[in-house]
């Protein structure tokens, strides 16, 4: 986080920082629950299915990084490692856990 | 162009998506014992790249936080506006003593075409 020295100097528009989080976490949860559906339907099991979910979203984050912010991710994040990189994750977990079950109990039923 | 590439991506990975889940709900009502066949498992996982590329692609673009950064945009895109508008298009200074004589010359000739 920056000090108040830095913010001084180089002030932030809090209206683009939210505006950068509001989509980040659209796409978080949206993708959350489609790797979910994903390993719902591989009919992945405990630790691999966790281990599924956090490649997806690595890969995910990797295209947000590279699409997105085009590689220069201090102009669009306050906290790079918190907002891009493992932001939302444990949020998305949740909906990924529902689908993921909700999915593995439709096609192997 | 994004938009549309991405929306065709999105289409293409949901198609892929439903047909993998019917075809492994298929394999399973058939074979319980044998696990899910190599093709439905990369048809999935192709389909989740799709989707992926495709939400990516079609998400709003990011603005930047910095607010150099963000007035410099702003000032650039409107022509000229942005957010010091204000500061640039303020009057200079008046001379009140000019303004003063041209009212009174005003008031002077006002006061005359009534009498006349």
């Amino acid at each position: 986080m920056p000090t108040e020295r830095e913010l001084a100097i180089s002030p932030l528009v809090q209206e683009s920082v939210q505006h950068n989080t509001q989509v980040i976490s659209n796409i978080r949860s949206l993708t959350a629950s489609l790797f979910g559906v994903a390993s719902g339907i591989l009919g992945l099991e405990s630790y691999s299915g966790f281990l599924f979910y956090l490649l997806g979203t690595f890969f995910v984050s990797i295209l947000i990084w590279s699409i997105l912010a085009k590689g220069k991710q201090r102009d669009y994040f306050q906290g790079v490692w918190s907002e891009l990189w493992a932001g939302d994750v444990l949020n998305g977990g949740m909906s990924f856990v529902l689908t993921w079950t909700l999915f593995y109990g439709l096609v192997r039923a | 162009m994004a938009s549309s590439s991405s929306k065709a991506l999105i289409a293409l990975g949901t198609i892929l998506l439903a047909h993998a889940c019917y075809s492994a709900y298929e394999h399973s009502a058939l074979h319980l014992a044998a696990g899910l066949p190599l093709d439905i498992s990369i048809e999935t996982v192709l389909s989740v790249v799709f989707i992926c590329v495709g939400l990516v692609l079609g998400a709003e673009e990011l603005k930047p936080i910095s607010w150099r950064v963000w007035a410099g945009r702003a000032e650039r895109e409107s022509g000229g506006g942005g957010p010091f508008q204000g500061l640039e298009d303020r009057l200079g200074f008046v001379d009140i003593r000019v303004k003063r004589k041209d009212f009174a010359d005003w008031v002077r000739d006002q006061g005359s075409d009534n009498k006349g």
